[in-house]
């Protein structure tokens, strides 16, 4: 199951250009889910960067229009796509030129993959 | 702000056939839709754009912008979906075919 669920996340790498990461962690930022092609974008593990995410999205859920679900970061050398599913958190680390909508569409079609992991954390 | 993008974008739906439209930039964010459009489509759209495009390397160093991204367009039933990218906007219609009446 761990293996179709990781070449699930490795065709869609590969489907959207300039994509370098996916990695699915829980809240508190450990990693259950990493799929990466060679560019080092170690940074997107950093201990304090899904924390921050997870933090930052309480706060923006605050602002009175509901439930927040997706912060899109914008870097000079990278953009980073966090979706808030709890209890897991999906984090996109692509390039500045990435296509962003492509990387947004994919949130609904991967929904049926991370029912087995979400069942896994909550256990 | 968007007065202009939504006029173009209601011009663009009355025209015959034509069910829903929708612009992206250059990012694949939807600027806006109009008619039965799901702006969602708007990044898969421009990537559909990108990879017909490298169908045709050559076509990339082209002084023509509809040379570099050539106009699309997918069947499916009676619909029909054209992309068309011009520089840094994306345009996606959605058409309709609808059968003409019957004459005796």
């Amino acid at each position: 199951m761990s293996d179709d669920i990781k070449k699930y996340f490795n065709g869609l790498l590969e489907k959207v250009s300039g994509l370098h990461v996916i990695q699915i962690t829980d809240r508190d930022g450990v990693p259950l889910l990493r799929v990466s092609q060679e560019k080092n974008v170690d940074f997107a593990l950093m201990p304090s960067f899904i924390p921050t995410f997870t933090t930052a999205c309480d706060q923006a859920s605050k602002l009175g229009l509901g439930r927040n679900k997706t912060i899109i970061s914008m870097y000079s050398n990278y953009q980073v796509v966090q979706m808030n599913k709890l209890p897991l958190i999906l984090t996109f680390v692509g390039s500045e030129n990435c296509n962003t909508g492509h990387i947004l569409a994919l949130e609904h079609q991967v929904d049926g993959y991370l029912e087995d992991i979400k069942q896994a954390v909550t256990e | 702000m968007e007065t202009q993008l939504e006029k173009v974008l209601s011009d663009i739906v009355t025209q015959q056939d034509t069910v829903g439209a929708l612009l992206a930039n250059r990012q694949g964010l939807c600027l806006g839709a109009k008619g039965d459009i799901n702006p969602n489509v708007s990044g898969i759209g421009m990537a559909i754009s990108d990879q017909v495009a490298a169908l045709e390397p050559k076509s990339a160093v082209s002084t023509q912008p509809e040379a570099r991204h050539p106009t699309i367009c997918l069947y499916s039933g009676n619909r029909r979906c054209v992309i068309q990218r011009n520089g840094e906007i994306t345009g996606i219609i959605y058409k309709q075919h609808t059968a003409a009446p019957a004459s005796d």
